[in-house]
């Protein structure tokens, strides 16, 4: 794959190994074009896109289009796709899956039992079939979003979507960047981000499941907010004596 | 290839609920009797077998299963992933899906 030198002027300092530019060079080195894609949730993760397309000119991208999101969000899908010039592979969850649950449960049950049902048939059964055919993918997490991502690393082995017989690589550039570090690129470079965000939306998933916070509320109080932050029941504190694969 | 079950007893004394579940499906999918030995991480006893054992491998939720072969040991937190790739047995794809998120609650922003 032909890769553009990197400029290196964002937060980290240059040459630094986890500077999201070098995560991505490494990784865009790494695999063929078509083996490895962008996760893009039509937020703020649109800095990937970005990075991503200074360094190549195969950027693969795709999201997953829940039939949830925003009219906002959709609209600036599309604005992503013009302004960069690469297509976007809009994924969408099997119609049989979806139609079992809201035959079942109806369009809000989530508000009822949880999420995890409805996140489960629109947006991870499209991303494991997706993944089925890549090496690797490279999403926008970062540590600071919350307790259950205060320890991603720029790159990881997907113990989740891959296996022994089809390993997966999972990138996180953005892992050690914090809200503030990814507004400062996206203003400073005058990156066209989805306009929810001025209305006080700091993460954007679909409709019913997301809302504005105030200023100094965690953004994790704009997602599933009625239910509790993280399930304690079946937790075990321990750590880790012996080396292990936990594999999910 | 030896497969251990680790379950959790909570405070209380009561199973904690999704331990229950598991056992259930295990008896309810025909493979209860793969496996080998289970063991109970009991929140009233610290050295109960179960606790030692999630401390030893860096666990931190039950139930899992701990699978060894000569070379390796590997843990599997999903029980869906553990029917399919250990005991090769079919799994309902959108259970499994489901599961996989209450287990990694940091995909659920993908």
């Amino acid at each position: 794959m032909a890769l553009r030198s990197l400029e290196r002027n964002t937060t980290q300092p240059e040459g630094t190994v986890d500077s999201p530019e070098y995560v991505l060079a490494e990784a865009y080195e790494r695999f063929a074009a078509d083996r490895i894609a962008i996760s893009f949730s039509g937020a703020e993760d649109v800095v990937l896109i970005e990075l991503a397309t200074r360094i190549t000119d195969e950027v693969r991208v795709f999201s997953l289009d829940t039939g949830r999101l925003h009219p906002e969000t959709y609209r600036f899908i599309e604005r992503v796709r013009e302004h960069y010039g690469i297509e976007i592979e809009l994924l969408s969850p099997d119609h049989r899956e979806v139609e079992d649950l809201v035959r079942r449960k109806g369009l809000f049950s989530f508000y009822q039992d949880g999420h995890q049902e409805c996140c489960a048939i629109r947006k991870i059964q499209p991303l494991r079939r997706k993944l089925a055919g890549l090496d690797a993918w490279i999403t926008g997490q970062r540590r600071d979003q919350g307790v259950t991502r205060s320890d991603v690393p720029t790159e990881q082995d997907d113990a989740v979507f891959g296996s022994a017989s089809h390993p997966i690589i999972k990138y996180n550039p953005l892992a050690g960047w914090t809200s503030g570090d990814v507004w400062t690129f996206i203003r400073s470079r005058d990156i066209p981000y989805n306009p929810l965000h001025d209305k006080g939306f700091a993460s954007i998933g679909c409709e019913p499941c997301t809302r504005p916070i105030g200023p100094h509320d965690h953004e994790r109080n704009g997602r599933w907010w009625w239910e509790s932050p993280i399930e304690k029941e079946c937790g075990l504190h321990t750590q880790n004596v012996r080396p292990v694969r936990i594999v999910g | 290839m030896t497969i251990t079950f680790v379950k959790k007893i909570l405070a209380n004394g009561e199973p904690c609920p999704k331990c229950r579940d598991v056992e259930e499906r295990l008896a309810r999918d025909g493979v209860a009797s793969r496996i080998d030995s289970v063991l109970i991480a009991d929140e009233r006893d610290p050295d109960s077998p179960g606790l030692r054992i999630a401390a030893e491998l860096g666990v931190t939720r039950a139930p899992f299963f701990i699978v060894e072969n000569e070379d390796e040991t590997i843990v599997y937190t999903v029980y869906f992933k553990f029917l399919r790739e250990v005991l090769r047995t079919p799994a309902d794809a959108v259970s499994e899906a489901r599961e996989l998120l209450a287990v990694h609650p940091d995909l659920d922003r993908i």
